[in-house]
């Protein structure tokens, strides 16, 4: 198959010969065919719609994607040049990169959009018979987090993108967010790694890495958790709008006996009443209206008129949700589990459900009928492809067009710069007093927040939604322009904010070169953000986020991204930013980092072996001192393969200390996991001779050890370990190697 | 400002070591590192690392003498180089005092870090904080150019030594002479 990219620039005519034979093989195997290109652009699909109509299969497939009202002729001319760049980077490296489970698409989907729910009582009512205490906003949590199906986002200029991935957040709109204690939320973290360490039930699986096929290490699963939830604080603060809802639900259900003044009532709480945002969120965001309608128990013609009622007074944006309101459990026939919520925060999981150990099918987690499963998850794609999406786009563009495109243009340079002179007869002697005032003067230097209409704040909020529909070539252009505006205004925590989020758009970006100077830009971008998050508002976890998001992408970027990567893996462990459990994490991050840097193709040079081996010897004495045998064992295996290739013919490093070093590291290692597992190892510790054991095993053990191991049999210290393994025989050993 | 100097051979067998402090502007000679005593296969571990980049820098010039080639953050050490034309490497790893202020301002709580700037804390407050031009800033031209003549001092003993007719290439070097002129040298210079 051609690849997508050349194909689509130069689309024939309909009755041009070449290109329906090529659509019509495609059709005989439909299904072949869209598995062998799961990533095929939705707008190409569309284009081929366009050449050949009456392809059954195709308009099949056209049926899932909401179609746009723009012609997909003039669509697919004006996004061919994306589509090319496109296509070339479908390598299959972009293939590693794109899949659900690793780190870039972890970090995407991190930043996803908030929606908040809010639900009459009678909802929440409804939904608590299901068995769902915390009411309507639980029950669909963990539906928003990945939308079925694919999402098409179309960018600033009109290329559209399809994303399997997409997903919003679901946030309580009555929850209360609790001031943010900074440094707690840090402990916090740390605390919640310990206790997923600790948690007995937690299947060894779940801490330790599984190696795939190529055995290339994946990030261990403990790492991701710690990733994650660092980055899903749910705190909206003023200096990011990530957090900020971008539409909110409106549910009320057909036990409402005055459905519409319900929803009005409803609807004034959130824009006036107690469900108000903060004076710092824009206050103009998408209202969604929710008809929950009871299966068991009310008619469904009454749901359906007073459905078409909503509709008329509401506008386009509403739905109807058939819900049964029985409670659903194990044994009935279609009853299945609801997915856990993926996006816990720290806290979340700390006062998380105590594990119910007798019933042990359950997990705590609440189970549902399989229709209600259905009619959720069509809810949620309906909410999020057909309203929240659309919504967003139009609200970039029509902020790209009112606010940036002024600031971009030549005249908006010139404004912005004769503001900033104009304001030297004043301005500068406001600064001098301290106060500042910054040259703007939209900056509220009392509370410490842009008011949500000052275009500081239209612009920030524009480049975050551009962020979130991953256009992130809008958004590394709009932070861009604030950096300036913000370090004018002294407004520290958004010149950090922007500073880190324009290093990390310019990261995701797929188009830009990862060229030299680019990565010191970024660098120097990182430092700054780091700087300000640190020292000017000693905000650690924001410091944190922006050294891991810098690392994690640097990582991802390679070349010579990875220095820098280590580098800021390096500094956030030098800020004390996390704890004894996250310097472990960090030193196995950092051997990761130098181990995916490669030799030079042909020369034995360029690779970073030596330094990884050496950060995963670290880690693994980390995790010894952490008490955590099983995990220091996993990372002295990783720093054997790591050192596999430096170390001479016998498995000898050259330099003296280190190997005693790892002999002894080793040893105890071996002790304390044994220890750990509750083996008897009084007996046959070290021999009365170490020597004399020495020649005789030497010779036997070198014929039936592994090879990366045969290390280990040339201290004297080191026989007495082994003999453990050797005498309980196979099994004990064999669990070893497992973990 | 602290020393570790090892001769390497070619297969990275370590011929020769030798560890010791600045004598500039009242030091005593004496390394002070930030490791704690227990934790000096640290030394070994980064100078092992480094040469992941000397091996890659080798190739990226002409000079013998490659400058300052990597730094280990955490520890703040310095790695140094020179090549032999036998394959030999010179590696001087170089730690410059912390100051009392920065050690107990540095995240005390890390694991790492705790164990480096309590060391720190006793090593730099018993040294009186040599601060020569050389110790203040490792990267400068002046330590640069400080840690060349001493590179090339060095050379000039090491040389000689192997040229003794007792000495097998790949042995590790145990004349007491070397060892002297090698003190000698880095009394003199850095």
């Amino acid at each position: 198959m051609t690849s997508p990219g050349d194909a689509a620039p130069v689309r024939p005519p309909p009755s041009f010969s070449p290109g329906v034979p090529r659509v019509a093989s495609k059709t005989r195997y439909p299904n072949q065919r869209r598995d062998s290109s799961p990533a095929l652009d939705s707008d190409l699909v569309e284009s081929r719609i366009a050449s050949s109509p009456p392809q059954p299969p195709l308009s099949a497939t056209a049926a899932e994607l909401p179609i746009r009202s723009a012609s997909p002729y003039a669509r697919s001319v004006r996004s061919s040049t994306p589509q090319l760049t496109r296509s070339s980077l479908g390598s299959p490296t972009d293939g590693r990169f794109d899949g659900p489970d690793d780190i870039r698409s972890l970090i995407i989907r991190s930043f996803s959009p908030v929606v908040g729910v809010y639900a009459s009582v009678d909802t929440d009512e409804l939904v608590r018979q299901k068995g769902f205490q915390g009411g309507f906003w639980e029950l669909i949590r963990p539906f928003g987090e990945n939308v079925p199906g694919k999402i098409v986002v179309r960018d600033s200029v009109g290329a559209s993108r399809g994303w399997e991935d997409f997903g919003v957040r679901f946030v309580d709109l009555g929850g209360h967010p609790e001031t943010s204690e900074s440094q707690n939320s840090l402990s916090q973290l740390e605390a919640a790694l310990e206790k997923q360490l600790e948690s007995p039930d937690n299947p060894l699986g779940g801490v330790l890495r599984p190696k795939d096929f190529l055995s290339f290490p994946t990030t261990s699963p403990l790492y991701k958790s710690f990733l994650r939830q660092l980055l899903s604080v749910e705190t909206p603060t003023p200096h990011e709008t990530f957090r900020h809802p971008v539409a909110s639900v409106i549910v009320i259900s057909s036990r409402n006996t005055s459905p519409l003044e319900t929803l009005r009532r409803l609807y004034a709480d959130t824009s006036s009443g107690d469900r108000r945002q903060p004076e710092w969120v824009h206050p103009e965001y998408l209202r969604y209206y929710v008809l929950v309608h009871d299966e068991d128990r009310d008619d469904i013609t009454e749901s359906t008129k007073l459905y078409d009622q909503m509709k008329r007074h509401f506008g386009l944006h509403c739905h109807l949700l058939r819900l049964r309101s029985n409670q659903c459990v194990v044994t009935d026939d279609d009853s299945c589990q609801i997915p856990e919520s993926e996006w816990l925060s720290p806290s979340e999981r700390l006062s998380g459900r105590s594990e119910p150990l007798v019933d042990l099918d359950t997990d705590g987690l609440p189970y549902l009928f399989e229709s209600d499963v259905t009619a959720i998850k069509a809810f949620v794609r309906e909410l999020v492809a057909q309203s929240v999406i659309p919504y967003m786009e139009n609200r970039v563009t029509v902020w790209n067009d009112q606010v940036a495109s002024r600031r971009r243009g030549i005249s908006g340079r010139f404004m912005s710069m004769s503001r900033r002179w104009a304001g030297f007869g004043s301005g500068s002697r406001s600064s001098l007093i301290g106060s500042g005032g910054g040259i703007s003067g939209n900056f509220d230097l009392n509370h410490g927040y842009y008011k949500p209409d000052v275009p500081e704040a239209v612009l920030r909020k524009m480049a975050d939604f551009a962020f979130m529909l991953r256009d992130w070539k809008l958004s590394a252009s709009t932070y861009e322009l604030l950096r300036s505006d913000y370090a004018n205004d002294k407004a520290w925590k958004y010149h950090a904010g922007v500073h880190e989020m324009c290093a990390v758009s310019m990261l995701l970006n797929p188009l830009a070169m990862p060229g030299k100077t680019k990565i010191d830009d970024i660098n120097q971008m990182v430092e700054t953000a780091c700087y300000s998050y640190m020292t000017r508002c000693s905000d650690a976890p924001n410091a944190l986020r922006s050294l891991t998001l810098a690392m994690e992408l640097l990582k991802s970027r390679g070349g010579s991204g990875i220095e820098s990567a280590a580098k800021w893996a390096m500094r956030a462990m030098d800020l004390g930013l996390v704890g004894s459990i996250g310097q472990a994490l960090f030193s196995e991050r950092i051997s990761a980092c130098y181990a995916s840097r490669n030799p030079i193709h042909g020369v034995k040079w360029g690779s970073r072996h030596r330094k990884a081996g050496m950060w995963s010897v670290l880690a693994a004495d980390l995790w010894l001192r952490l008490g955590n045998p099983s995990l220091a064992s996993a990372a002295l295996e990783e720093a054997e393969r790591l050192y596999a290739d430096i170390m001479d013919s016998n498995g000898l490093f050259p330099m003296p200390d280190m190997q005693t070093f790892v002999d002894n590291l080793r040893h105890s290692v071996r002790m304390s996991y044994f220890e750990a597992r509750g083996l008897d190892i009084g007996e046959d510790t070290a021999p009365a001779d170490p020597l004399e054991t020495l020649e005789t095993e030497e010779t036997s053990e070198k014929l039936n050890k592994r090879n990366h191991r045969k290390s280990l049999i040339n201290n004297p210290v080191e026989t007495g370990g082994f003999n453990i393994g050797q005498e309980d025989d196979n099994p004990a050993n064999d669990d070893f190697e497992r973990a | 400002m602290s020393y570790y100097f090892t001769i390497l051979s070619p297969t990275d067998v370590p011929l020769f070591n030798i560890a010791f402090g600045t004598s500039k502007s009242g030091g005593d000679g004496i390394a002070r590192f930030r490791f704690p005593d227990t934790a000096q296969y640290m030394n070994q571990f980064i100078i092992h690392s480094s040469l992941d980049i000397v091996e890659e820098a080798q190739w990226m010039n002409g000079n013998l003498y490659l400058k300052h080639v990597d730094t280990y953050p955490p520890a703040s050490a310095y790695i140094s180089a020179f090549l032999a034309p036998s394959g030999a490497r010179f590696l001087l790893l170089h730690q410059p005092p912390q100051l009392p202020s920065t050690a107990t301002g540095s995240g005390s709580s890390s694991l790492l870090g705790a164990g480096f700037s309590a060391s720190a804390l006793g090593g730099g407050s018993s040294s009186r904080a040599s601060s020569s031009s050389i110790a203040a800033n490792p990267t400068s031209p002046q330590t640069e150019e400080a840690v060349r003549q001493f590179m090339n001092e060095v050379y000039e003993v090491y040389v000689k030594t192997v040229m003794s007719p007792f000495y097998r290439q790949g042995m590790e070097i145990k004349s007491p002479v070397f060892r002297t002129r090698v003190t000698a040298a880095g009394r003199k210079w850095l």
